[in-house]
């Protein structure tokens, strides 16, 4: 029997443990949380004041069998394989998978945690998205500044979805003619991949949202109110909607070189090995793998792993497939991989219901019951098929 | 001379190379060298447009059968 030890319970800690069979396996996920949240509704929770319960015990997301352990984690031991954990605890293992996420960095730029505090934001948790949504509902008009403060953040159509969800907002409210709403970002236009940008670009033009391009925030007075960027720009603004660079696990790893500068583990793009290393993967968020920082990876980096734990050949295609809310009832998906790029996707009515539906079977997504469905449309929306309808050029 | 950083972005299709450059210039200091590499065909137009805004220098495109090279010289931070 394996010892195969999973250091967090997110989408892709409980996808791997739930897909390894427990006739060879013997399986503990350890979380210092209680509960698994479904952090894509972070974004309606925020800018909605939506109330749906998004949080399950992970302990009930686990199938019969599968050891769950509520720990801190202080140190990963590669070379000696020993886990510690905050009570002096030790585990060992055969097989270790870290995928423990990011973390919200607010303090690596003057100003923001002040921002963090007091406005919230909707990437991190729900109780800051529901601080942001109780600004949001009071707002009376002004500038807004919407944008991620640093270039690596999780779900990059999230950010947009952001400004459009708030424009909807306040177009409803009538509040349109006395708000700006100014759209920041690193990039050098509204969405980082220009494939996709060319789709969602004319929106952000009709609905009068303004881009500033290569910003990226250095400082922000919370006096005066002004955000200034590395390239020597600003902004003023009555309302700041800052979501915090991420970083990567705080967790302390021996030997130190198997993270990069923000924490992130360096972690091979197709087997999610960790350099160095055989029996030790990192999943999701948490790695170097240079794709988008989304659920979809996660699950897909899980299923890799899964199989080459069980002797299968397995590789990860890089495949992203990351949900785009566009607002007025209609999004689409950024869908690319390693090979192909992202893909000209138009937003229609039947995505926005396949968003929506994901909050219900997602549950179901983490047990693997609904792998035949995602094995049907990952093949459905192949990007190498899709690209070949929809891209205008090569 | 100093050694350049070399910045592997090959395969990231989204968010893309740019991210991974914004990232390094951010722990980059004056002098710094910088070595992108990239299959996304974006990343010429991108990488001077940045150049331009930023004040960086691009010393070299290399277009080889595997990866577009980038070679930059911060002049600017």
């Amino acid at each position: 029997m394996e010892k195969v030890l999973i250091i967090g319970g997110g989408g892709g800690g409980l996808i791997l443990a739930n897909h390894l069979p427990r006739k060879d396996f013997d399986v503990t996920v350890i979380d210092k949380d209680e509960y698994h949240y479904y952090q894509p509704w972070f974004l309606y929770v925020a800018f909605q004041g939506s109330r749906r319960k998004i949080w399950k015990p992970i302990a009930s997301l686990l199938k019969p069998g599968i050891r769950f352990v509520k720990d801190e984690i202080s140190e990963i031991n590669l070379d000696e394989r020993k886990v510690y954990g905050t009570r002096k605890t030790t585990y060992d293992y055969d097989k270790i998978i870290i995928a423990t996420g990011t973390s919200p960095d607010p303090d690596s730029i003057p100003g923001l945690r002040e921002i963090y505090n007091e406005y919230g934001d909707y990437h991190s948790n729900v109780q800051n998205s529901l601080k942001l949504w109780e600004h949001i509902k009071n707002f009376k008009g002004g500038t807004v500044a919407l944008g991620q403060a640093g270039p690596v953040c999780k779900c990059p159509p999230s950010l947009l979805e952001g400004a459009f969800q708030l424009e909807e907002y306040l177009k409803k409210k009538n509040l349109k003619d006395k708000t700006k709403i100014k759209f920041f970002t690193p990039f050098p236009r509204a969405y980082p991949a220009e494939q996709m940008n060319k789709v969602v670009e004319p929106m952000v033009e009709e609905r009068g949202i303004e881009v500033m391009t290569f910003f990226d925030v250095d400082t922000i007075d919370t006096k005066n109110k002004v955000i200034s960027s590395i390239e020597g720009d600003s902004i003023n603004y009555d309302l700041p909607i800052i979501v915090p660079p991420c970083k990567g696990t705080k967790i302390r790893i021996v030997p130190e070189k198997v993270k990069n500068p923000d924490r992130f583990i360096i972690t091979d793009k197709k087997t999610m090995r960790i350099e160095g290393y055989d029996n030790a993967f990192a999943i999701g968020d948490v790695n170097t793998v240079p794709t988008s920082k989304t659920g979809v990876t996660a699950h897909l980096e899980a299923q890799v792993v899964s199989n080459l734990l069980q002797g299968v050949y397995d590789e990860f295609t890089g495949r992203i497939n990351c949900p785009f809310d566009t607002a007025y009832g209609k999004a689409t998906f950024v869908i690319a991989d390693y090979e192909n790029p992202v893909v000209p996707y138009p937003p229609t009515r039947i995505k926005h219901i396949m968003k929506m539906s994901m909050a219900r079977i997602y549950w179901m997504t983490l047990k693997g019951q609904a792998d035949p469905i995602f094995d049907y449309y990952f093949d459905f929306t192949n990007p190498k098929k899709l690209n070949e309808k929809y891209a205008t050029e090569a | 001379m100093t050694e350049a950083t070399i910045i592997d972005s090959r395969g990231s299709a989204c968010p893309g190379p740019i991210t991974d450059l914004a990232r390094a210039y951010r722990n980059s200091k004056v002098g710094d060298l910088l070595e992108l590499w990239a299959t996304d065909k974006g990343v010429q137009a991108d990488t001077a447009a940045w150049a331009k805004k930023t004040g960086n220098e691009i010393l070299e495109v290399k277009v080889d059968p595997d990866k577009i090279v980038v070679k930059i010289k911060i002049n600017k931070r």
